[in-house]
């Protein structure tokens, strides 16, 4: 049972709020990943679980049990940091044991857990070795040792990719998914890069200025974002908006027209005629066409080759620019006049606030 | 990525090379020869001549150390200073490193206000001049006008008072201690230095681990800044050997009571330059001299070979 509350959460610094009144609730087992474009407060928000910053106001339970005024050490809590944070005069071996030592671990159940944590995370050969002697992969993979022989009730990630080269990310990330699918342990993981969030998470919490702007499995998140931010933070290149406002209402009907694209039609809900909308579309939903349910207009200026797929950066008619994807070896010429449509289900609108609209 | 300069220097015109090297390095050979070897070999050649009353100097070869070392009006004196030199850089070690250390470890502690204000404080004594620290303690410990015989009294430990500057028992420590005072701020510097360079993750991965402050203090901090500890010891080291301003301003050159403060500073001082009814002697002094150098360098050797090349740097 090691489920994870948070109530009411808040971060102060003097007049700066770092967190405002976050609510989440993890349930057991469940692999979340915070994200957000830095300075959102998702690192703020798994120090102040680990207990190594303090609230300015509201609960974290773990395991159901309140634990706003125990010690990191106390929460059943692990961490993994972005450095590592090895104890550099320690050996492998030591930096694993060293915690447990302090907590009241027997030295033969200690034993028993360092041989057990470097038979999953293949660090036998390196047990006596030291920091300074292991490449970023292993340092990386004795951090999380010395996390799992704690055997925590949550484990908590601080971005630990990004000090990895690249090739090295990809496959330490699988080798965490297949950490979690192995311990079934609660984790906690902190990120800003997308990709990570979206191929570890069974869950993602996207924050930004210390508020969650929405929670969702990942793919509710790419085809539904709930809110402008969201839909602007996740999918890459990012997606393509269009300033839009509703120009009439007929029988339920709502005519929504931009300057930078056809006019659309969508269900009218409680708009009013001259509301202010945001339009939205994927780069990857845009295909060449002449009608749709969507359709825009624009002179290729730019276009990225990548291989499986191409990005076309086209002008449009309001001189801002959008970004199609196009598949296949035919890529389009700049100078090039294209007409992209896209299906109704890959429309996104949101309204002047930001939240979305049903389409 | 770029050239490593090594292969660019490699490269040049021998000329071109040598003239890059005289330009760098020149200024600083020039200066330290100048100023640093040349006296140095200066004073140990002088070191192996006598002078007669009439001022001509002869070369003697070791005579003049042979006289300091086996002579018991030399070697007596010599001896006794060594020993009060190895007294006052035993409690510099004692007191004054353990408190730098300790105030450094508080000063790192999370959450301590006013850091900035400590760390002066602590570091004032330093920038004062040795005269005015010697000349204050001098009035301060003074049993006629001194003010700790008042203080002591004042909170009942009155009966604790003695003249401590004064007494056969008790000068040289106090004087250590007085130097112990105003230096404690360059321990203090740089081991605090050395702990703002460890990175506060590892500080955060030893409390999730379960330790408390001062067992972080102990378990982590204070094995990763021993590097700068040996630093610190071997700065100590170099300055108790070559001390010689403190004494002088307190206690004048010879070193009372009864020499009980005689360090070599003081005893070369007045071997040199003469004081009351000891004439000067130049070469004596010389021989004084170049024995000091070769202690400090005995001392700083042992670092090197047998503390040094155990202790291992961590990058963080």
């Amino acid at each position: 049972m090691a489920n994870l509350r948070i109530e009411q959460l808040n971060k102060r610094y003097g007049a700066t709020t770092v967190l405002n009144n976050v609510n989440l609730s993890i349930e057991d087992g469940e692999f979340v990943v915070l994200v957000g474009p830095s300075g959102c407060g998702k690192s703020t928000l798994l120090r102040m679980i680990a207990g190594l910053d303090g609230a300015s106001g509201g609960d974290i339970h773990i395991a159901g049990k309140l634990v706003n005024a125990l010690a990191p050490a106390e929460r059943g809590i692990a961490m993994v940091f972005q450095s590592y944070a090895l104890y550099p005069h320690m050996n492998v071996r030591k930096n694993m044991t060293f915690g447990l030592k302090f907590t009241g671990v027997p030295p033969t159940e200690r034993e028993r857990r360092v041989a057990e944590a470097a038979r999953m995370l293949r660090l036998e050969e390196l047990l006596e070795r030291y920091p300074r002697d292991l490449s970023g992969g292993q340092r990386q993979r004795v951090a999380i040792g010395r996390a799992i022989v704690r055997e925590p009730a949550v484990f908590l990630f601080d971005e630990p990719l990004s000090n990895l080269d690249a090739a090295l990310r990809v496959s330490t990330r699988v080798e965490i998914a297949n950490l979690h699918r192995l311990l079934k342990s609660t984790i906690v993981y902190v990120t800003h890069d997308q990709v990570e969030a979206m191929t570890l998470a069974d869950r993602i919490v996207v924050m930004n200025k210390g508020r969650i702007e929405q929670v969702g499995k990942p793919l509710d998140l790419y085809y539904e974002p709930a809110n402008l931010f969201v839909a602007g933070f996740i999918g890459s290149p990012a997606m393509n908006f269009f300033e839009a406002e509703v120009e009439g209402i007929e029988g339920g009907r709502a005519r929504v027209a931009g300057t930078a694209f056809r006019n659309l039609d969508i269900p009218a809900g409680s708009l009013k005629v001259g509301d202010a909308l945001t339009v939205g579309v994927r780069p990857e939903h845009l295909v060449r066409g002449e009608a749709g349910f969507f359709a825009a207009e624009g002179v290729v200026e730019l276009v990225e080759r990548l291989g499986e797929a191409s990005f076309a950066y086209l002008r449009r008619v309001d001189g801002r620019m959008f970004v199609a994807e196009v598949r296949g070896r035919q890529t389009p010429a700049p100078g090039e006049t294209m007409t992209l449509v896209a299906a109704s289900p890959d429309v996104h609108v949101f309204d002047a606030s930001g939240l979305r609209v049903a389409t | 990525m770029p050239e490593p300069v090594s292969n660019i220097t490699v490269q040049m015109p021998r000329a071109k090379r040598a003239g890059l090297l005289l330009f760098f390095l020149g200024p600083a050979v020039a200066i330290y020869s100048l100023f640093s070897i040349y006296p140095l070999l200066a004073t140990m050649a002088l070191s192996t001549y006598t002078s007669d009353p009439s001022g001509a100097r002869s070369f003697v070869g070791l005579a003049n150390f042979e006289t300091l070392l086996g002579d018991a009006l030399w070697s007596k004196p010599f001896w006794n200073a060594l020993r009060n030199n190895l007294i006052f850089f035993a409690v510099h070690m004692c007191v004054q490193n353990p408190i730098g250390i300790a105030l450094a470890g508080l000063l790192s502690l999370p959450g301590v206000r006013l850091k900035g204000f400590y760390r002066t404080v602590m570091f004032l004594p330093t920038m004062l001049s040795v005269v005015i620290v010697g000349f204050s303690w001098n009035l301060i410990l003074s049993p006629l006008w001194g003010v700790a015989a008042g203080a002591l009294k004042a909170v009942g430990l009155g009966s604790l008072f003695a003249p401590w500057l004064g007494l056969e028992s008790s000068a040289l420590v106090t004087l250590s201690l007085i130097s112990v005072w105003q230096f404690v701020g360059i321990p203090l510097m740089l081991i605090y230095a050395a702990l703002l360079n460890i990175p506060e993750e590892l500080i955060d991965a030893a409390r999730v681990d379960g330790l408390g402050q001062f067992r972080i203090f102990f378990h982590i901090k204070l094995p990763l800044v021993l590097p700068t500890i040996s630093l610190v010891s071997v700065l100590t080291f170099v300055a108790n050997f070559n001390a010689f301003d403190l004494i002088y301003s307190v206690k004048g050159a010879l070193a009372g009571p009864n020499f009980t403060t005689d360090i070599l500073g003081t005893f070369f001082y007045r071997t040199f330059f003469g004081n009351q009814l000891q004439l000067g002697n130049p070469t004596m002094g010389a021989a004084v001299a170049t024995v000091m150098f070769f202690i400090i360098l005995l001392g700083l050797c042992l670092y090197l070979f047998l503390v040094q090349r155990r202790i291992r740097r961590y990058a963080f």
